[in-house]
């Protein structure tokens, strides 16, 4: 789902080339170029939008920049590591997605297997942990919410399914498997307003994972890297998640986690599609 | 959104309608007309990349051979106090302190309810304040130089004397059977410790307070720790601490999860790993 800026940027700069489009007809022979362009910039600003873990990197890399965040530290062409070298010694950094909300968080699914994740789950990160051997970081921001905005959210969420449920109810041909899912809705947000009755507060939350790797040079550092991040990749499996490493503008944004943390509206706004 | 960040869509808007604007009012040649509708093309993607990659921006226009400088400083100072650090952005200060978690139990000494219960004040835990806070487990490298050292020097003690025992003719059997016992044990320990990694699982949590002088902000900073250390204490039951000093080092510089003392034998690590993997 789109936020409120991400609207805001898009119609901005597809009214420019939706304008273009317009005078095309002005400027000639020119005129189908002028079109077929303002159709590509709108795509272009879709694929920034949605994909820019893919522009990024491919940008830095055809043109071999690197970027500098911090004195002695280096994103490499490649923008998927932070490289810093000390004594000789080369430290490569690099980061994983996590997102394991449905075990914690969001899986108020009534359902009985919740408690087994759960109690599972430190199993699971205990063999984690002891199958590891190397150094490793898991790490989870998180921004408490307003509970009373919250809970009239779910509150309104669950009058619609309300009147969805009664309307198919009532329908002359009630379909059984529409009316379940409903009710298996409802009964989720029942079970998220029951927990914030309970005194619990909701939360929006970054998972991610890092690890780092040394080498005596800026490649064999980054190739252990890759190693340690594909085998923490298969160990965090048994969490049945899927996790994929961090390219692009957000490894700056993630090492820069590391030394302080964005005010809250900034986390919001990051994380609106982890909810 | 940040101030800076929509001056400079509005600017790059601004630019763009008006370079389609001139296109349309004044009847100049289409080739020219041709040209400004790619500048406001340009302009337009400008505007939006904006939304994603305000911070490159401008060091990417200061741009030296092909490397963007986002800072030249370094990435945090420690601060006087030494249970903080403290962090510039352009005019901004910011301060993060951390507090330690200690965990005493494992899952293997857990029946199913109490792992539950477990996970359940996790979840609790991170509800603790409205502010962001950063939750971390860490599997690091233990420095083990100073233990090793420790060990050797009471190798080398056991070591001389069993051999001034040796040359003694008064010394008894059974003392120095009892010494030499004692030197294979600490040669055994000094054999282990070396072949195995060690290695260490920390849990902490951070937090940063922005503040418009250092003091304020590292003052800031250190009441939200409290608030946060109170909190999990009450939730665990167990005692959290503000981190202080070269430890605060282990959770943000990676030189310090893997001390420089133990990189080779990180490396060995490694190649024994990437060997198994082949």
């Amino acid at each position: 789902m789109m936020d409120e800026q991400t609207i805001i940027y898009i119609g901005a700069a597809s009214f420019v080339a939706l304008f273009v489009m317009f005078i095309a007809p002005s400027l000639g022979e020119f005129g189908f170029a002028a079109v077929i362009l303002a159709i590509l910039t709108i795509v272009l600003v879709f694929i920034i939008n949605y994909a820019d873990f893919v522009i990024f990197p491919i940008v830095t890399t055809i043109f071999g920049i690197k970027i500098m965040p911090a004195s002695g530290y280096i994103i490499p062409k490649s923008a998927n590591a932070v490289v810093k070298y000390v004594n000789g010694i080369y430290y490569a950094t690099g980061y994983l997605t996590a997102n394991i909300y449905n075990y914690v968080f969001s899986a108020e699914s009534v359902d009985e297997t919740e408690n087994i994740k759960l109690g599972e789950s430190l199993d699971k990160w205990e063999r984690i942990v002891m199958s590891a051997g190397f150094p490793f970081r898991f790490n989870i921001i998180s921004v408490a919410e307003d509970v009373q905005k919250y809970r009239d959210e779910l509150e309104g969420k669950r009058g619609v399914l309300e009147v969805q449920l009664s309307k198919e109810m009532s329908s002359s041909n009630p379909n059984q498997l529409t009316i379940q899912d409903l009710q298996r809705k409802m009964n989720v947000l029942d079970a998220r307003i029951n927990r914030l009755s309970g005194g619990e507060r909701p939360i929006d939350a970054l998972m991610y994972i890092d690890t780092t790797a040394v080498g005596v040079s800026e490649k064999e550092a980054m190739d252990s890297l890759t190693n340690q991040l594909n085998h923490l990749q298969t160990l965090f499996n048994s969490f049945d998640l899927s996790i994929t490493r961090v390219v692009g503008r957000e490894v700056f944004h993630l090492f820069t986690f590391n030394y302080s943390l964005p005010e809250a509206t900034t986390l919001r706004t990051i994380f609106s599609s982890q909810r | 959104m940040p101030v800076s960040q929509r001056f400079l869509f509005a600017i790059f808007l601004i630019i763009a309608f008006t370079l389609v604007g001139v296109d349309y009012l004044l009847p100049i040649d289409p080739a020219v007309k041709f040209l400004l509708v790619l500048a406001a093309l340009a302009f337009d993607i400008l505007a939006f990349s904006t939304k994603l990659y305000m911070d490159f921006f401008i060091p990417f226009l200061k741009m030296k051979g092909r490397t963007v400088v986002i800072d030249t400083d370094e990435p945090f100072r420690m601060a006087p106090s030494n249970n903080a650090i403290v962090v510039r952005k352009g005019a901004d200060i910011f301060a993060s302190a951390f507090v330690t978690i200690p965990t005493y139990r494992s899952a293997t000494e857990m029946n199913q309810d109490e792992k539950i219960d477990f996970a359940r004040l996790f979840s609790r835990a991170l509800t603790l304040t409205k502010l962001p806070v950063k939750f971390g487990a860490q599997l690091y490298v233990i420095n083990k130089d100073e233990y090793i050292n420790n060990i050797k020097r009471k190798l080398d003690e056991a070591e001389e004397r069993y051999q001034t025992l040796s040359i003694s003719k008064t010394a008894s059997k059974s003392e120095s059977e009892r010494i030499r016992g004692e030197v294979t044990m600490w040669h055994n320990l000094f054999e282990s410790v070396n072949k195995v990694k060690s290695q260490a699982l920390e849990a902490y949590a951070m937090t940063t307070a922005q503040g418009g002088t250092e003091e304020e902000a590292i003052n800031l900073a250190l009441q939200q720790a409290d608030e946060i250390a109170a909190g999990i204490s009450a939730i665990f039951g167990v005692q959290a601490n503000i981190v202080e000093g070269a430890d605060i080092l282990r959770f943000i510089e990676p030189d310090y999860m893997i001390p420089f003392v133990t990189v080779s034998e990180q490396m060995r690590g490694a190649e024994v790993g990437q060997q198994q993997a082949v």
